[in-house]
């Protein structure tokens, strides 16, 4: 009689429970990304009519970050103009022409983005393209703006 | 009977409420900490080399687009953003090929580019030179 009255104590079954939240947190181990490979200060202005960036992209294409003040960097590491040009230099010697993308918050001046294509358009990369929203995301890099 | 009775009680006592405990910590860690990406595009203009501009095919149509802090200058005429767009939509569709000369004032603000270059996206312009002056 004790005993059955233990059982009956605890008649909630733990083990659909657990399962559900061990599934959960394999999901959110894999998914998370905890190293920011972007500078997250950056707000981009909306493009919903630009080609979206997807795997399928060219794999030499460089992202450079210039932020509202001008400052370059690349997947989160700031650098001077003359470390940068070094870089695609290097970079343009070793593979040839690339795409180079820039990620301009929406608020830099167009001088500042200028100075980065005019250093890449000496050593004759042309293409440029230039990163937009395509689909906000509810807690994504812009939903501060207005 | 006192030994054999220990023994049950042993045996039923795995205990899960440390185990759920650290496991909903973890949960609430991981739904706290995850952030998710905006899906970018990317929107796509050639700089002037220094020959491509007299290589262009004289039959093209130019169009000149200025870019100012608060606003856009087509053809000489100022003009506003929503302007803009209704005239580059009515010109794109009767020649989509038309040749977009871009020309940026240095202290215009990038969001305003990429405006233009989303409506010219939009209209399937491909043909885009970017000046900076």
């Amino acid at each position: 009689m004790a005993r059955k009255n233990r059982s009956e104590s605890c008649p909630l079954d733990m083990t659909p429970m657990i399962d559900v939240v061990f599934q959960l947190m394999i999901f959110f181990i894999v998914t998370i990304n905890l190293t920011d490979t972007n500078n997250p200060e950056i707000k981009l202005e909306k493009g919903p009519y630009g080609t979206l960036i997807d795997n399928k992209m060219p794999k030499t294409v460089l992202t450079v970050e210039v932020d509202k003040n001008g400052r370059i960097s690349i997947n989160n590491l700031r650098m001077d103009h003359n470390t940068f040009r070094t870089i695609v230099k290097a970079r343009y010697n070793r593979i040839g022409e690339f795409p180079l993308l820039v990620r301009g918050d929406y608020r830099t001046k167009h001088q500042d983005i200028r100075k980065v294509m005019d250093m890449c358009t000496e050593l004759g990369i042309y293409k440029v393209w230039f990163a937009a929203i395509q689909r906000e995301t509810t807690s994504g890099q812009s939903a501060a703006r207005p | 009977m006192k030994k054999k009775q220990r023994k049950e009680v042993e045996k039923a006592t795995l205990e899960m409420t440390p185990m759920i405990d650290v496991v909903f910590q973890l949960l609430i860690f991981f739904v706290v900490t995850l952030k998710q990406e905006d899906i970018l595009s990317h929107l796509d203009v050639v700089r002037p080399a220094a020959v491509s501009v007299a290589e262009k095919n004289p039959d093209d149509e130019l169009l000149q687009v200025t870019v100012y802090k608060d606003g856009y200058v087509l053809q000489g005429f100022p003009i506003n953003r929503a302007e803009l767009e209704r005239k580059l939509t009515q010109i794109a569709s009767y020649n989509s090929k038309v040749s977009l000369i871009i020309k940026c004032t240095g202290d215009s603000p990038h969001g305003n580019l990429v405006q233009l270059l989303d409506i010219c996206a939009k209209n399937k312009m491909t043909n885009l030179n970017l000046f900076s002056m």
